[in-house]
């Protein structure tokens, strides 16, 4: 796989502040990563340096092996409340902006009214953009982010602000951009996270705590786990007491941490069978993103 | 050169859509038009709002051509500086503010063409009013108060056309600088405030940018003395490029400053 | 008011003219407008009832730009 953009312990000091902390990472062309982490982990700073707005304050990023080069030629930025002038259509707008990242008039133009339309935008091409509202704006942005066709989709937050419908329409549009573009986003929702991701960054307090596939991160952190649902709670407890194995009980259930593949569904399947209690339900259950995130998060 | 014709282009509807490309205009005509009348009609309009006892005589100043032009200049050095500078404060760090400048900042532009293209309408609109104020004004004056010879207003307005261009140079390198109430506030402070000091205290020296519009006005009577006149335009020159060498830099330093 | 007889109005009439394009300028801006600083009501009284600076007061401070 080739790289396409290198971060090498990109750093941004404000004051006596690490917004962002000695970041090292990679994106591989045609990947998509997630850049996940609580509220001010340094997730818009990240971004901000990538896309050329700010200069890191060491550390270096380099596009296509090349140091110090202007990114802002290869890449789509989405900032997570984008403004335009309120003044020019959604066209007009567009069609700008594809010019300003070196398309000719003839080509910008037609890209520009593709690329709305591809958002959804079709009917608005010629409305005042201060008129739109936050999902067309969002949509506004993602047509300006994508309409000079970069190699590296930069987006900030890019759903977090949607109602669910549009939330599900834009990761759809972003998916259907997987194919062509690097993209790399930051989020807060996992589950979108979760559904477009091929790496994950988990950034804490400025730090890259965490980094690699969703399924190596998966099984970093995953504690599987039996889960067993008792009738009544006292069933739960008798259960705890006879069982050859540790049992959290909880109301009226039961949960088994496993420990190297031991016990194995079988064991606890025949070990409840033996003790004749009433059983519900039985079953193995893996950590979601949710609690990785959380586990990553809250470490020390 | 192609991506400073769409920056342009972009200022352009921005400020014909804001409707700057004909308010500013107006403010100057009208001025322009006022001041010869008001001094024209000075006596009546006494005799309509004072009650002045019957017979009472005053010895009305008797106004020369030129007179009238420099007072419509005067009426420039204030409400005029103080228009341009309210208009095209916010031009480039409400960008930076309201975060529109983001997603132009994240483009492969280059920060003197995003300043130069703002500096060029600006500097288009205000030289446009400037002049049709001053045509319109010297147009009443030679009506109703005799003829200013072409050349004598022509090397007039040109003179003072140089001190607009530095007024707008340091209204956009403030913007550029400084959030928009800072760039107002210096901006006012360079203009019209060095402006009194300079004239309190300048007669120590005659090379200044604030004493070109004191120039100006002499080539409607004479001529002002060559060596301090050209080597102040040369200053002032001199000054509007270094302004603008600020304000490119600014633009770029401060473009990480806009809200994301 | 007799004092101000002597006027011609031809020459006068070119200011008056400059303040209406003003104040209908500004009107119209107003209404299309999709916010302004403060109530649009009045800012539509300032632009009609302020002499000259109240069209300049509208453009300089009412509009909300983005």
């Amino acid at each position: 796989m080739t790289i396409i953009l290198e971060a090498d312990h990109l750093t941004k000091i404000y004051g006596s502040e690490r917004a962002v902390n000695e970041v090292t990472f990679a994106l591989g062309e045609g990947t998509s990563t997630a850049l996940i982490g609580p509220n001010g982990a340094g997730k818009t700073t990240t971004l901000s340096m990538l896309g050329g707005l700010l200069e890191p304050t060491t550390g270096t990023i380099s596009l296509n092996g090349e140091k110090r080069a202007d990114v802002r030629k290869h890449i789509g930025f989405l900032p997570q409340y984008p403004q335009f002038f309120s003044w020019l259509t959604a066209l007009e707008f567009t069609e700008m902006a594809a010019k300003l990242s070196g398309m000719d008039a003839r080509s910008a133009k037609l890209e520009a009214q593709k690329t709305l339309e591809f958002v959804g935008l079709g009917d608005a091409l010629r409305k005042k953009t201060g008129t739109f509202s936050g999902g067309m704006k969002q949509r506004l942005g993602l047509a300006q982010a994508i309409v000079h066709k970069p190699k590296l989709l930069l987006l900030d937050e890019p759903v977090s602000a949607l109602d669910p419908v549009g939330r599900r329409e834009i990761m759809n549009l972003l998916k259907s951009l997987q194919q062509d573009m690097t993209i790399l986003y930051s989020t807060h929702i996992l589950n979108d996270a979760e559904e477009m991701t091929d790496q994950l960054l988990f950034l804490r307090k400025g730090q890259l705590v965490e980094q690699g596939s969703i399924g190596d991160v998966r099984a970093k952190y995953d504690q599987p786990r039996y889960r067993v649902e008792f009738g009544r709670a006292e069933d739960a407890i008798i259960y705890s007491e006879r069982a050859p194995w540790n049992v959290q009980v909880e109301g009226a259930c039961g949960t088994i941490h496993l420990a190297q593949g031991f016990p194995t569904m079988a064991d606890v399947l025949k070990s409840l069978a033996e003790s004749g209690l009433d059983v519900r339900k039985a079953e193995r259950q893996t950590a979601n993103l949710e609690e990785i995130f959380m586990k990553v998060a809250g470490q020390a | 050169m192609r991506e400073l014709v769409v920056l342009f282009q972009k200022e352009w509807r921005e400020n014909t859509r804001n409707f700057k490309i004909l308010w500013v205009p107006l403010v100057f005509i009208f001025f322009g038009l006022s001041e010869p009348l008001t001094s024209y009609y000075l006596p009546q309009i006494l005799d309509a709002v004072g009650n002045m006892p019957e017979g009472t005589t005053f010895p009305m100043p008797e106004f020369t051509p030129a007179q009238v032009i420099m007072a419509t200049m005067g009426q420039y050095q204030f409400i005029g500086m103080l228009v341009l500078v309210l208009a095209f404060m916010g031009t480039i760090s409400r960008e930076r503010k309201n975060g529109t400048g983001t997603l132009i900042y994240v483009r492969p532009i280059s920060y003197l063409n995003y300043f130069l293209s703002k500096w060029k309408v600006v500097g288009m609109i205000a030289l446009m009013s400037v002049w049709l104020g001053l045509l319109t004004s010297w147009y009443y004056t030679g009506l109703l108060f005799g003829k200013v010879e072409a050349s004598d207003f022509f090397a007039f307005a040109g003179t003072y056309s140089v001190w607009i261009l530095f007024v707008v140079t340091i209204v956009l390198a403030m913007s550029a600088w400084l959030p928009t109430g800072g760039a107002a506030g210096l901006s006012l402070l360079l203009i019209l405030i060095v402006q009194i000091v300079d004239s309190l205290l300048g007669t120590y020296w005659t090379i200044s940018p604030w004493k070109i519009s004191t120039y100006a006005t002499q080539w409607l009577t004479g001529s002002p003395d060559s060596g301090d006149f050209w080597w102040s335009i040369a200053i002032t020159i001199l000054a509007i490029i270094a302004l603008m060498i600020f304000g490119v830099w600014m633009s770029k330093r401060n473009a990480s400053k806009t809200k994301v | 008011m007799e004092a101000l007889q002597g006027l011609s109005w031809g020459i006068i009439a070119p200011i008056f003219i400059i303040q209406l394009i003003l104040v209908i300028v500004a009107l119209i801006d107003l209404t299309k407008i999709h916010q302004t600083n403060g109530p649009k009501w009045v800012w539509a009284l300032v632009i009609i009832f302020i002499n000259i600076v109240g069209p300049i007061a509208y453009f300089i401070a009412g509009r909300k730009q983005a």
